[in-house]
């Protein structure tokens, strides 16, 4: 069996949907099933409204459909332990790799470390022939090529797939199609002391001082004028010499010869 | 030949839509509700002032669970000049108690909820769904009559025994039908609207009102050069203030519509009122505004249309109304879609009962009572020359000046009425124009 | 407060030394090449503890060394792939509540970005939890004195973790945006689908990619694939131009820690303009127009 994992998002007042990379991870889920001649499970936590996610799933031709009822504003933990027991006997979970609400991707690591699986987080390319070989994506644009030899939880970047629009029939069919439900095992609650509420701003940064042995040496440092530009320099003027000077400084950077 | 798939197809599930599908679904037709949009509503204009007294026999006690803003208790008219405003203000606390008689509501809230009834009643929905053709009978008897809807889906069609095309202004399906002329832009208005957002306890203060209580404010005069109307209303915590504007003279004029709204912001009368609204949407939005003269055939075979996609929007100017008109054709037609299967006859003929029921009804009633309205309202005498008369006026019989004594009232309305460049007979023809309209 | 630092062949993760210096010097080096990149962080960090176990393995790494960060009460990784791949598996572990993508962490509180990217959320948490920063948020600290060095040997005993096949390093063959060295970017600054095209164009002179925030994206200018941010792509460019756009944190948590930073606002306050090493004050537009004059006549 394998899994999908599908998040509710609320977005305008009566309504929501799904992130771009949940949507991959249907498709891919479903193309998966498809290549083993496995049934595809999606599931949702959330309150009943979240039920749409996995109708979505079940449009497009997932076997079962489920819900574990959860708070909508659950914590990631909270969510995967409630989602965990559902995926118990999948040998792969797809998941996308951030809920646009709030992402932070740990939803599908804290489910891999809970149901004991291998994980492959942040795919940007799956080959679903056997064995599983997957792309993720690593900083500094490397990335790295994974053989998964065991059951996983997988998550896709959303780039990965796009979803098949379901047919009319299916449409209407998923419409009337029940949801399991189930009731989560609740956990002690790791809701944590809420200290304030601010206005996103930048957290100033450290930069580097200027370099020179002597008082005198950082001093020219700071205040030279020629060369590449203090950090945060600010100019206006003409779009002509505003381009002028983006061009000079590019230069002096290194970038144009 | 086969049972088609449904008995009837809605296209669109605004309020049209959505009130044919609880007819047609209580009067056990085997139901289905398309929608283009994500949800029902979300295509829509943010909100309005709706009047929902029609629903009384469609969801009795429908005011316990609606989802609405504020009820009006409060409708003024406004008359602007450059510097000048001179408001009618009626306040009215029954109003504010069932039955009701107006409310502010969110479009996306008030158009699910319609939906959900819809659903309830045993209709079924379905979203993200684009209706781009029509399918026509097989038999020969039936070659011309409509038997279902081709949508953007994969395998997409779906036969129906009849269509009800509620798919809101310049409808496709009416179009597709051949149902309607070539759309005229002199028959349009172009509505814009912004949606600022300020505290409750500041609107309360604001515009006088408690609780639940709203105000709804049209606005004659204020759009400049543009002839047209404007609209001010408050929901729970954000004000809606947009205008109505004729699409030639916006066209001709070269303006633009957020221009306008600026300019009506910016007066004295309406500044205070708007003062530190943060704007949360804007939208524009057509709106069928000629009325009678530009409504299409309302009935072909196995075709019904509703709402404004057969014009049924009585806009005009300071009325801004179609929500109800399309909550009543709406329901009418689910109503003669019952009968005409149940009669085995959904020809044009067999389809009948529909026009009927309009024209019975307030619904062509208003149409024909306001037929002069639009154009007498949007017309440039109303538009430019008496509000500067009218202000004129109260402008002279509140002034002291003393020591002159005060000038006796006919004399201050003929000065005024030829400082205005009012011609008496224009006057005249206008206040029998608008007595057979309004009166 | 311990920074768990997953080490590639002697490479720093995105965020690596940052974090190093959200817990004062204090890191654990933990992969392959560890040593080597201990030299690295000689002027950032004061006590390196580095735990060579090889290629990258989540769950086996966890059980290896969780007895030792048993004793640590605050563990904070960097939000790179590795590191956030990782938290969670330790979290779990040590059955300790984990904050994820933090802007700020300390022993008495954790901010967080919530509400769609507008607010900051502060949170008092517990003795012991884990943390994940993200990169690029608050640049690095150099220390004086030297960083001592010690040695913690485990056998990570193979669990079942994916198996790596190979480490692609960038190449500029496959134009991703997530490993371009250049980018030139456009936001809802930009007045038509037109400027994305011209945009391509500057790209192609400076040699450099084409991104886009996601009101471009969503405007239909651009497809999701050149969205930068959360929910697009995360790039790591050494240069970055913004043409016309804020830098709300969606964006610009997507960004990476750009070496250069050119940004073209009508708005000197905006968020970019802060973040930006040339901060230019004008209408992208114009000044695209005449970037490309300019470049045009600079070729011919
Ligand atoms: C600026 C403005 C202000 C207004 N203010 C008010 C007011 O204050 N009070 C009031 O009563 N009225 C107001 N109106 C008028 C009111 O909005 C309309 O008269 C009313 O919405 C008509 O309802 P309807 O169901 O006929 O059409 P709509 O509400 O337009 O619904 C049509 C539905 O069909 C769907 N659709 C269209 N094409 C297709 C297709 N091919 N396939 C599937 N679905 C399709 C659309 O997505 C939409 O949901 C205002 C209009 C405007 C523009
Ligand atoms: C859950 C969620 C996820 C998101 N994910 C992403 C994401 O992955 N990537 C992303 O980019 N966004 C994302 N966003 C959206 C993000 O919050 C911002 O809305 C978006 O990044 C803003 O894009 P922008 O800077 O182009 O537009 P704005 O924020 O509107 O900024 C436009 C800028 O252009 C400037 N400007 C205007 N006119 C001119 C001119 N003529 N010349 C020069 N400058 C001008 C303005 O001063 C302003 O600074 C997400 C939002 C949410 C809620
Ligand atoms: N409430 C939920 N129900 C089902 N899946 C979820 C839920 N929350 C997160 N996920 C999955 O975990 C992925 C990453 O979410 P997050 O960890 O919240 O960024 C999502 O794309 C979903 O696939």
């Amino acid at each position: 069996m394998i899994g999908v994992c599908v998040k509710w998002v609320r977005t305008s007042a009566p309504s929501g949907g799904l992130s771009a990379a949940d949507e991959a991870a249907i498709e891919i889920g479903l193309r998966h099933g498809k290549a083993h001649g496995m049934t595809v499970i999606a599931v949702t936590a959330g309150g009943p409204a979240c039920e749409e996610a996995v109708r979505v799933a079940l449009a497009c031709g997932a076997t079962t459909a489920v819900r574990v009822n959860a708070p909508d504003d659950a914590d990631s933990a909270t969510v995967a332990a409630a989602l965990a027991p559902v995926l118990a006997n999948t040998v792969a979970v797809w998941c996308g790799d951030y809920s646009i609400d709030r992402g932070t991707g740990s939803v599908p690591a804290l489910l891999a470390a809970g149901l004991d699986r291998q994980q492959a987080l942040g795919l940007v390319g799956v080959d679903l022939r056997d064995p599983l070989r997957v792309t993720r994506r690593l900083d500094g644009g490397r990335r790295e090529m994974l053989r998964i030899t065991g059951p996983a939880v997988l998550s896709v970047e959303g780039s990965v797939a796009r979803l098949r629009r379901a047919t009319l029939r299916a449409a209407l069919a998923a419409q009337t199609a029940d949801v399991v439900a189930y009731d989560a095992t609740p956990l002690a609650s790791s809701a944590t002391p809420f200290i304030e509420v601010r206005p996103y701003r930048p957290r100033a940064r450290v930069l580097r001082g200027p370099v020179g042995v002597t008082p005198l040496d950082r001093l020219r440092a700071l205040t030279d004028v020629s060369g590449a530009p203090q950090a945060g320099e600010t100019v206006e003027g003409s779009a002509a010499e505003a381009a002028k000077r983006i061009l000079e400084t590019l230069r002096d950077w290194g970038y144009l010869s | 030949m086969a049972e088609p798939d449904f008995d009837v197809v809605i296209v669109g599930a605004g309020p049209a839509g959505s009130c044919a599908a609880i007819e047609a679904a209580r009067g056990g037709l085997r139901t289905l509700l398309l929608e283009r949009g994500p949800f029902p509503g979300s295509k829509n204009m943010y909100g309005g002032v709706i009047y929902p007294r029609i629903l009384d026999d469609l969801i009795p006690q429908w005011w316990n669970d609606v989802p609405i803003q504020r009820w009006v208790t409060r409708r003024s008219t406004m008359i602007l000049t450059e510097t000048q405003a001179l408001s009618v203000d009626f306040r009215n606390d029954a109003w504010a108690a069932p039955p009701y008689n107006g409310a502010t509501a969110y479009r996306p809230d008030f158009d699910r909820w319609l939906a959900d009834h819809a659903v309830a009643a045993g209709a079924t929905l379905l979203c993200n769904t684009t209706v781009t053709g029509l399918l026509r009978g097989p038999s020969r008897k039936s070659r011309h009559a409509i038997a279902g809807v081709r949508t953007d889906r994969p395998d997409g069609d779906v036969s129906a025994t009849m269509v009800i095309a509620c798919d809101g202004v310049n409808s496709f399906v009416a179009k597709q039908a051949g149902l309607y002329g070539t759309p005229n832009s002199k028959n349009f208005t172009l509505g814009v609207k912004e949606t600022l957002a300020l505290p409750k306890d500041v609107i309360d203060e604001r515009f006088a009102v408690r609780d639940r209580e709203g105000v709804d404010i049209e606005i004659i005069g204020g759009t400049g050069a543009i002839n047209g109307g404007g609209f001010l209303y408050t929901n729970l915590d954000t004000i809606a203030v947009g205008v109505v504007l004729k699409l030639t003279k916006l066209a001709s004029q070269k303006t633009r519509p957020e221009d306008v709204i600026a300019a009506m912001k910016r007066h004295s009368a309406i500044a205070p009122l708007v003062e530190g609204g943060e704007l949360k949407e804007y939208s524009a939005h057509l709106i069928p505004e000629a009325g009678l003269s530009m409504m299409p055939e309302m009935t072909g075979n196995g075709l019904l249309v509703a709402g404004d996609a057969a014009a049924l929007c009585l806009a005009a100017g300071i009325w801004l109304e179609g929500v109800n008109f399309a909550i009543a054709s709406g329901m009418y037609a689910g109503r003669t879609a019952v009968e005409a299967i149940a009669a085995g006859d959904v020809t044009q003929r067999g389809l009948g009962g529909y026009a009927r029921r309009l024209s019975d009804t307030f619904v062509l009633r208003d149409h024909r009572k306001l037929r002069r309205a639009p154009e007498l309202v949007l017309s440039d005498r109303v538009q430019h020359l008496y509000p500067s008369m009218m202000t004129g006026i109260a402008e002279r019989m509140f002034r002291v000046d003393n020591p002159s004594a005060k000038p006796g009232l006919r004399r201050i309305v003929r000065e005024e009425r030829e400082r205005a460049g009012v011609k008496l007979r224009h006057l005249v023809r206008d206040g029998h124009d608008a007595f057979r309209s309004f009166g | 407060m311990l920074a768990v630092v997953v080490v590639r062949d002697g490479v720093l993760p995105a965020g690596g030394a940052e974090t190093i210096s959200e817990c004062e010097g204090r890191a654990m080096f933990i992969g392959s090449g560890t040593a080597a990149a201990g030299l690295e962080v000689r002027h950032i960090a004061s006590e390196v503890t580095i735990v060579e176990v090889g290629d990258f393995q989540p769950a086996a790494w966890t059980e290896a060394v969780a007895s030792r960060l048993a004793e640590e009460d605050i563990l904070v990784l960097p939000a790179s792939p590795d590191g956030r791949d990782l938290a969670p598996r330790l979290a779990a572990r040590l059955q300790r509540p984990l904050y994820a993508m933090c802007m700020k962490v300390s022993s008495t509180r954790v901010d967080m970005v919530r509400g769609s990217g507008t607010e900051l959320h502060s949170f008092q948490p517990p003795r012991a939890f884990v943390a994940t920063l993200q990169p690029g948020v608050r640049g690095v600290d150099q220390i004086a004195g030297r960083t001592t060095t010690l040695v913690y040997v485990v056998e990570a005993e193979r669990r079942d973790d994916a198996t790596m096949e190979a480490l692609l390093p960038a190449d500029a063959a496959t134009i991703d945006l997530s490993e371009a060295s250049r980018i030139v970017a456009g936001g809802a600054g930009l007045d038509g689908q037109g400027r994305m095209v011209q945009l391509a164009a500057l790209g192609t002179a400076l040699g450099a990619s084409v991104g886009a925030t996601r009101v471009v994206t969503d405007r239909g200018w651009a497809p999701h694939e050149r969205q930068i941010g959360t929910t697009g792509v995360v790039v790591a460019p050494q240069l970055y131009i913004a043409f016309g756009i804020s830098g709300a944190v969606q964006h610009t948590s997507g960004l990476g820690q750009p070496d250069h930073i050119i940004s073209i606002n009508v708005d000197p306050h905006c968020p970019m303009m802060q973040l930006a090493d040339l901060a230019v004050v004008g209408d992208a537009n114009e000044v695209l127009d005449e970037l490309l004059r300019q470049v045009g006549a600079a070729n011919g």
